[in-house]
Parts: C-alpha cells; sequence; structure tokens
C-alpha cells in the first residue's frame, strides 16, 4: 500500500494501481458470480436434458456380453488408471437393476443401430433393446416361434396401435369422469334411483369392454443379448426409436416430454411422470396466501405510516416487524401447527366434525393452515414494502389534498393508496416469490408426499381447504432424499428444481422491475 | 401523521366525519391487530415452554442433554456458513462500492437480490446431492479450488500491472468483477486438472486415507464444510445488500476529502470510508448470523442430521431448525419432546429476534450520524 502512494504521483495519468486488497475484493464479486451461474447451468442444463430422447449406444464388452444403454456420466476409476462410465440400461424386469458402471477399456466395441427401441412402462421403469412383433395376445407362443422379425413392420404396427390404445384410455377417462363419477355421487345420495343405477351398470360394462380392448395386444421384445419378453402393451406409454429420430424429432419428442412433465401426474413413487399436482398444489396455495395476505399487510401499513402516531413506540414497532421478516421461516411453522393445526383445528373439530373424531378434519394439516402459516410469514414482507412506498410518496400531495377539504379517508383512498400500488404490488409478489420457495414450515402444517386428490374438484365445496396438497418444493425435497433409487429420481428432481427456479426468478424479477419503475416516477424522496 | 386542519363546518357534513372516524378507526384497530397477530408468534412460544420449565416437569438435565448437541450444530453450521460467506459479501461490497463502475453495478444489485431469492431446498439439494457426492470423489480437487481461487485474483492483479496501457485500458479494475469470471473459471479448470497429479505427489493419491491417517480426521459426505459453503452462498447476498448499503451511504464528502490528501482510493477506504461505516458492517454480519441460524432445508439436506458434537469441519451435525423439521411432526402435542422442541424454537426466535434488532439499532444509529456527516459538510 505504501508502494502505491509513494509512486501515485508519477502514475497519476495512468489508471492507478490499487495494492491486493482491491483484486481480492474483485474476486470476490466474479467467484460469486461464477457460483451463481454455475449453479443455474447446472440446474437449467440437467433440468431440460431430463427430456432429450438421447441416442442409445450398442456396447460389445470384451468378454463377449452385448448391453444397450444411455451414457450418463463418466469418472476416473477410484484406484488405478482409466475412466469408468456409468450407463442407464432400463430392463429391470430382466437385469434387476438399470444402472451399470463399465471401466471404458472394457467396451470393445460401441455402435448406435437404428433399430434399437425404448420403451416408457407404467411397471419396471424403461425397457432399452429390439421389437420383434406386435400381436394378439392369444398368438403369442405362435410369434415367438417365428424367429425372424420384420422390424419396420412391427415398428409401424407398434405405433399405430400406441394411438389406438390412446384413444381408448382417453375414451375411458371421459367415461369415468363424465358419467360413471357422476353417477355414483346420484347414487350416494338416492340409493333408490333405478334408472341411475342401471346407465351405470351400463356404463360399467363399457368401461369393462374398453378395458378388454386394451389388453388384447402384446409386444414381444428381445434385449440385445437376446433375451426374449412379453410385453402387454397396455403398459406402455411410449415408444421412440432415439437413433433413428433426426434432430427436429429430437426437439418435437423434447418439447412434448416437457409439456408432459408439466401437465401429467407423478408415477412409480414419484420418479417419473410430471408434476402437474404439485404445481397446482403450489399455486392454490400461494394464492389463497397472497388474497389472506394483501389486505391485512397493506392495513398494518396503512396504520404504521399515516394513522398512528410517529414515536418512540411506533419506532420500535415497525423495528420489531421488519426484524420479524428475519425470523427462521421453521419458527413459523412452528407457531402454525401449535396456535391452526392443535389450537384451532383442534377446537373446530370438537364443534363441528365431532362425528368424525378421533380422524381429523381440520385438526390436521392442511391447505387452509398452510396459506395463513405462509401469509403470516410473508406479512413482514408485504408491510416493509408497502410502508416504503407511503414514505416515498412526497408530504405536499397528502398536504394539497386536505387544504382541498378532503378528509383523512378520501385523503388516503383516493391520493396516497393510488399512488402507492405499485410499492403494494411489489411486496405481494415478493411474499409470492418467497412463499413458493418456502418449504420448511409447510413440512409442519399440511404438504404431503403424494396427495391423489387435488383441493379443487367437483363436489361440493370444491375448494376443499382441509385436504392435504402437493408443493413442488417439498416434492423436490421428498423424491430427492427418501426414495429407494435416487440415481434414478435425479433427473426429475433436477428438472423440479429446474420448474421452482424458474417460477421465484419470474416472480422476484417483476417485483425488481416494479420497483425500478416506482422509484422513476417519484424519484428518490427522503423520508418524512 | 398530518393531522387534518380544522375546516370549515359547511365545507363537510356530518356523515363524511363519522365515515371518515369509523374508518380511521378501523384501520387502526386491523394495523394493531395484525402487529399484535405477528408478535403473538413469540409469546405463544414462551407461554407454550415456560410453563413446563417453571414447574420442573423438564428437568434441567433433559434440556441440556437434548439441546446441546442441536445447539453445537446449528452454531456449527451457521459458523462455516459465515466464514464463507464474509469474506465473499464484504469483498463483494468494498469493490462494488470503491470500485466498480456505476452501470455495472446497478446491474450486479439485483442479479445478487436473485441469488438471495434461490430457494433454500434448490441449494441444499445441489449441497447435498450434487456438490457432497462430487466433493467426496474429488476432494483434493476441491481444496486445490479452494488454495487457488483467492490467489488467482490476485495473479491477476499482478499480471494487469505488467500488461500494456491500451489492453489495461480495455480491462478497466472497475469492471474487473465481470472480466475476472472467466479468468477464474479457467484458473478453476486448471486447478481441477492438475489436482489428481498434486495428490499423488503430495499425499500418496489418497487425500482422505491421508487425513485419517496423519491428523485423525474422518471424512463424512455431508460434513460441515459443504454445509458452510451451501448456506454462505444463500446468505452472502443479505450480508452484502446491506454492507453495501452502509459503505456506499457514508457521505462523499469524507471520501473526497481523503483523496483529496493524495490517498489512493483503497487507503480512502480502508482507512476512512470503513471505519465511518463499521456499524453497518457490523449489523450485516449479525442479520447473515441470524439467517444461517434459522436456515431449515440446506442444513436439513446438506447435513447428515447425526446429533455429533464434533468439532472437525469434515463430519456433520444436527441444527436445530433441522431437528424441528424432523422431529416436530411426529411429537404428541404436549409431551415432552414436544416441549423441548417448542424450546428450540423459542430459542432460535429469541435469538434472532435480538440479533436482528441488534443490528436494526445499530444501522437506525449509523443512518442518524451519516444524516449529521453528510449536513454538517
Amino acid at each position: 500500500m505504501s508502494r502505491a502512494v509513494r509512486s501515485g504521483a508519477r502514475r497519476a495519468r495512468l489508471p492507478r494501481g490499487e495494492g491486493p486488497w482491491a483484486w481480492l475484493a474483485a474476486g470476490s464479486v466474479a467467484l460469486s458470480l461464477l457460483l451463481l451461474g454455475g449453479l443455474l447451468t447446472l440446474i437449467a442444463v440437467s433440468g431440460l436434458g431430463h427430456f432429450w430422447p438421447a441416442s442409445v449406444s450398442l456396447l460389445e464388452l470384451d468378454d463377449g456380453r452385448q448391453l444397450a444403454g444411455r451414457a450418463v456420466r463418466e469418472l476416473p476409476l477410484p484406484e488405478g488408471e482409466g475412466r469408468e462410465r456409468l450407463y442407464f440400461t432400463g430392463n429391470r424386469d430382466l437385469d434387476g437393476q438399470v444402472w451399470h458402471w463399465l471401466a471404458v477399456e472394457r467396451i470393445a466395441a460401441s455402435e448406435r443401430p437404428p433399430e434399437l427401441v425404448v420403451l416408457e412402462r407404467r411397471r419396471f421403469g424403461d425397457f432399452i433393446g429390439r421389437l420383434v412383433a406386435v400381436v394378439p395376445a392369444d398368438r403369442v407362443q405362435a410369434a415367438a416361434a417365428a424367429a425372424a422379425a420384420d422390424e419396420p413392420e412391427a415398428w409401424a404396427a407398434l405405433g399405430s396401435r400406441l394411438d389406438a390404445l390412446e384413444a381408448l384410455r382417453a375414451e375411458r377417462e371421459t367415461l369415468r369422469r363424465g358419467v360413471i363419477l357422476p353417477l355414483v355421487r346420484q347414487l350416494e345420495a338416492d340409493p333408490e334411483d333405478r334408472a341411475a343405477r342401471r346407465e351405470l351398470a351400463q356404463a360399467n360394462a363399457r368401461a369393462r369392454v374398453l378395458a378388454a380392448a386394451m389388453q388384447g395386444e402384446v409386444a414381444i421384445l428381445e434385449s440385445v443379448d437376446g433375451r426374449r419378453l412379453v410385453q402387454p402393451l397396455d403398459e406402455v406409454l411410449r415408444a421412440w426409436r432415439p437413433n433413428a429420430m433426426s434432430l427436429p424429432e429430437k426437439l418435437g419428442a423434447w418439447s412434448r416430454g416437457l409439456w408432459r412433465f408439466l401437465s401429467e401426474g407423478p408415477r412409480a413413487a414419484n420418479t417419473a411422470g410430471g408434476v402437474w399436482p404439485a404445481i397446482f398444489g403450489t399455486v392454490l396455495m400461494v394464492l389463497l396466501m397472497s388474497v389472506v395476505v394483501t389486505p391485512f399487510g397493506v392495513l398494518a401499513a396503512v396504520y404504521l405510516n399515516e394513522v398512528a402516531h410517529q414515536g418512540r413506540l411506533t419506532r420500535w414497532v415497525r423495528i420489531a416487524v421488519r426484524n420479524l421478516a428475519g425470523v427462521p421461516s421453521i419458527v413459523y411453522g412452528v407457531f402454525g401447527l401449535g396456535v391452526f393445526v392443535y389450537g384451532i383445528g383442534g377446537s373446530l373439530d370438537e364443534w363441528f366434525f365431532d362425528e368424525q373424531l378421533p380422524s381429523p378434519t381440520f385438526g390436521t394439516g392442511g391447505l387452509l393452515w398452510a396459506s395463513l402459516t405462509l401469509a403470516l410469514l410473508t406479512l413482514p414482507v408485504v408491510i416493509v414494502a408497502t410502508e416504503e412506498g407511503l414514505a416515498r410518496i412526497p408530504v405536499h400531495q397528502r398536504e394539497g389534498a386536505l387544504a382541498l377539504g378532503a378528509t383523512r379517508l378520501e385523503m388516503l383512498a383516493r391520493v396516497v393508496l393510488p399512488m402507492a400500488v405499485p410499492a403494494m404490488l411489489t411486496g405481494v409478489i415478493l411474499a409470492i416469490a418467497r412463499a413458493a420457495g418456502e418449504v420448511a414450515p409447510l413440512m409442519l402444517v399440511g404438504v404431503a408426499k403424494l396427495a391423489p386428490q387435488v383441493p379443487v374438484d367437483g363436489e361440493f365445496p370444491f375448494l376443499h381447504l382441509d385436504r392435504k396438497f402437493m408443493h413442488l418444493g417439498y416434492h423436490l425435497y421428498d423424491t430427492a432424499f427418501h426414495g429407494d433409487d435416487v440415481q434414478a429420481a435425479m433427473p426429475v428432481v433436477y428438472a423440479t428444481a429446474l420448474l421452482l427456479v424458474l417460477v421465484v426468478l419470474v416472480l422476484n424479477l417483476t417485483a425488481i422491475f416494479m420497483r425500478h419503475h416506482l422509484r422513476a416516477r417519484h424519484g428518490a424522496l427522503p423520508r418524512h | 401523521m398530518i393531522a387534518p386542519p380544522p375546516a370549515p363546518p359547511s365545507s363537510r357534513s356530518p356523515w363524511r366525519r363519522v365515515v371518515d372516524r369509523l374508518a380511521t378507526g378501523l384501520i387502526a384497530a386491523g394495523g394493531i391487530g395484525v402487529i399484535v397477530a405477528l408478535l403473538a408468534i413469540g409469546a405463544f412460544l414462551a407461554l407454550e415452554v415456560l410453563p413446563a420449565l417453571l414447574s420442573g416437569s423438564l428437568s434441567r438435565e433433559q434440556v441440556v442433554a437434548s439441546l446441546t448437541p442441536l445447539a453445537w450444530g446449528t452454531l456449527k453450521a451457521a459458523f462455516w456458513a459465515l466464514v464463507f460467506a464474509i469474506p465473499l459479501a464484504l469483498g463483494a461490497a468494498i469493490h462494488s462500492a470503491a470500485f466498480m463502475s456505476q452501470r455495472l453495478r446497478s446491474r450486479l444489485k439485483p442479479t445478487l437480490e436473485l441469488m438471495e431469492a434461490l430457494p433454500g431446498v434448490v441449494i441444499g439439494f445441489v449441497a447435498g446431492l450434487v456438490l457432497a457426492p462430487w466433493v467426496e470423489r474429488h476432494l483434493a480437487g476441491a481444496l486445490a479450488l479452494l488454495l487457488v481461487l483467492p490467489p488467482g485474483a490476485l495473479l491477476a492483479g499482478g499480471l494487469w500491472r505488467c500488461l500494456p496501457t491500451p489492453l489495461r485500458r480495455r480491462l478497466p479494475l472497475a469492471w474487473a468483477g465481470l472480466w475476472l469470471v472467466p479468468w477464474l473459471a479457467l484458473l478453476g479448470l486448471a486447478a481441477l486438472t492438475l489436482a489428481p497429479a498434486l495428490e499423488a505427489g503430495w499425499f500418496a493419491g489418497d487425500l482422505r486415507g491421508w487425513l485419517d491417517r496423519e491428523l485423525g480426521l474422518d471424512y463424512a459426505s455431508r460434513n460441515a464444510l459443504i454445509v458452510g459453503l451451501a448456506m454462505g452462498f444463500a446468505v452472502m447476498p443479505s450480508v452484502y445488500a446491506l454492507a453495501e448499503d452502509a459503505l456506499s451511504g457514508v457521505p462523499a464528502s469524507l471520501g473526497e476529502g481523503a483523496q483529496a490528501l493524495g490517498a489512493s482510493r483503497w487507503q480512502t477506504l480502508w482507512k476512512v470510508v470503513l471505519p465511518t461505516a463499521a456499524p453497518g458492517i457490523f449489523a450485516a454480519v449479525m442479520i447473515g448470523a441470524g439467517r444461517a441460524v434459522g436456515e431449515t432445508m440446506i442444513v436439513l439436506m446438506a447435513s447428515g442430521n447425526t446429533a455429533l458434537m464434533s468439532l472437525s469441519p469434515l463430519e456433520g451435525m444436527r441444527s436445530m431448525a433441522a431437528g424441528i423439521a424432523i422431529e416436530l411432526p411426529e411429537a404428541v402435542p404436549g409431551s415432552d419432546p414436544y416441549r423441548l422442541l417448542m424450546l428450540a424454537a423459542l430459542l432460535l426466535f429469541l435469538f434472532t429476534f435480538l440479533v436482528n434488532t441488534l443490528a436494526e439499532a445499530v444501522r437506525d444509529r449509523l443512518r442518524r450520524r451519516y444524516r449529521r456527516l453528510g449536513g454538517g459538510a
């Protein structure tokens, strides 16, 4: 440093050196950006890559064994030279496992034959291998005996059969939702209704016909090492031949996969399928929360800034409210559990739902309590943001309104509050962003690993506040840490993480832009 | 705030006055209600815990035995988080307050705000399931990264002084936060490639074995360093934001005076700006500590959750927040474990509330001091 001073005069014209510490400080900015960028890139690449129909390699090992799978990653061997590669080989029903670590040097040959198929199945996960034939279920023996298969023809048949199955499934679903369920509800209300009973019997018969039609066909599959497998087509969800797909086809498959992830429910203990119920639960919970938090937060802020006497007590209350934003979220969760769930919920059960006790209705975690807990958690955020907006409004605006004869209420409602709307919205958006990412308190007050019923349906009262719900953040935690095969769940976990990060970042960006807009409009005015 | 002036009676109908009174009363009642509800959190926790403590149904030994490991784990996790977060945050705050170009600074602040908003569950997942296994496998590489990056920034400074002037103007210190990113990434990659060779040379190819033999350190995959790194990442933006506010709030006249007397920017910063802003920086660190103590998901996912009481940074721990999240849903209301967890929540609440209040009071005084200094100049 002293050197910098002595030579300072000489170097005055040049950009001056600032000594080592300045560079360390610059380095810490760069390092933070690097960490942030690295984290976001990792999540984005892994999350989006999950939907890409990656090519499948056919490997021949040095001992003559054959294997088909897609390479997942490569690492140096724990001891000795060389590297090993992890392959996802599928076929849990044949091999008992879906992962293979292979030393790279043991791979004698690797190629990508176009006829390899990948089937996504309801049970046992993916199949990777060859398609032999698609036949009716009663002719399996005969077809299996026929050795040589006409591969392109079987593939075309598989495609058309899967489409037909998809149509059958859709028909069954509309039948179940549109006819059977309403009839069942009708019969529950009035068990004597003969016409309904007859209709229900007809619909059930139709459903049975559909189910039989679905089970009519099987695919004969062959793994690359020659083992045969008879696969009922009913359990096959999708089939593709990644090595034969062109880039546009892969892009199409990728976007369809992305859409399915967003629109379908989870399968296979949350390790596959989509996250639609979790998205729905998160959005619904956050909406309920903002309905509660907005009026109360604004009310408290208006009181603190416009009505209360600005003395020492108000200053302390203001500091206390600010500090509540820093109280750990888990403490709010404890409060929610103790007061809302056990306290209020328990009393509600005793008063209104005592016929269902001891199984609790509101005395257990649920949508309502989760929303209220998060509303409490985010109240300080809304209060602080709204107060900031109110304090920015120049005093002469208020004075002008009062001088023109407005009462305090009119001044607030027509002059002050409209000007503070962007600040309120900023606060609410920040609150939503915080609530969308918060998991710890939800674990105490009502999130579920798997909620078969979403909290909104056609049954009275339509919005079921007492039900448990799924949440993106908790889905992520649970799938990542409580699954049987974490490795297999990783793609879904990454995709969920990406979705969560995107939601939170978009909300925050909106808040930042609104605040910027607000500052530009009112300028940086000093408080009071 | 502003009392309505007494208006001539003709300008206001009594109806309007009644509505106004009523609405003001409602706003006051609602506002007070909301604030009381918020403050009731502390009261509720105290009510749940204190009777049991005072009546002796929770014995002293029981409380000490069950809460000490949790408190230890909490403090250990927070300590390592701060070890990572403070240098990063203060360095970034100093750089952006003193050296950074105004344009970059106005972009950097929202970026780091976004970093603060990243959900803990995502950071915890990456730390626990991606970073922890990777570090376990590449321990030497991770160590090399930690050792290479700080001198790497210094090396950049050294090389920069040797650059020809036109190039130096192209890469000004004001934008160093940005153009150092690829440089550090490059150095990091180099460190990772060289690490196995160095490990083979110095630690006989097995750093973990060496740690075990020579230092007696047991390596757990999910350990305090991983938690510290992840939580440091989460805490750093809030410390940065507050410290940067404190530093850039120092009246410009002070810094200008020092520079007019011939001090370099760094000397100005070190001798004039930092001492003035020290309380604000202290407050920033306190608030960071409060966040680190209360953070749940990251510790839950990256610490292994074994209630150990070891000093070693390479072993896991269990924090109070994580303990509450795991055990409270199963605890029977009113039972001893339930009350103990409530006590843990009360302690967390009190600790963060006190720390934040202290920090807020310090910031409040600092703000008034700045106003005085700025006004007097």
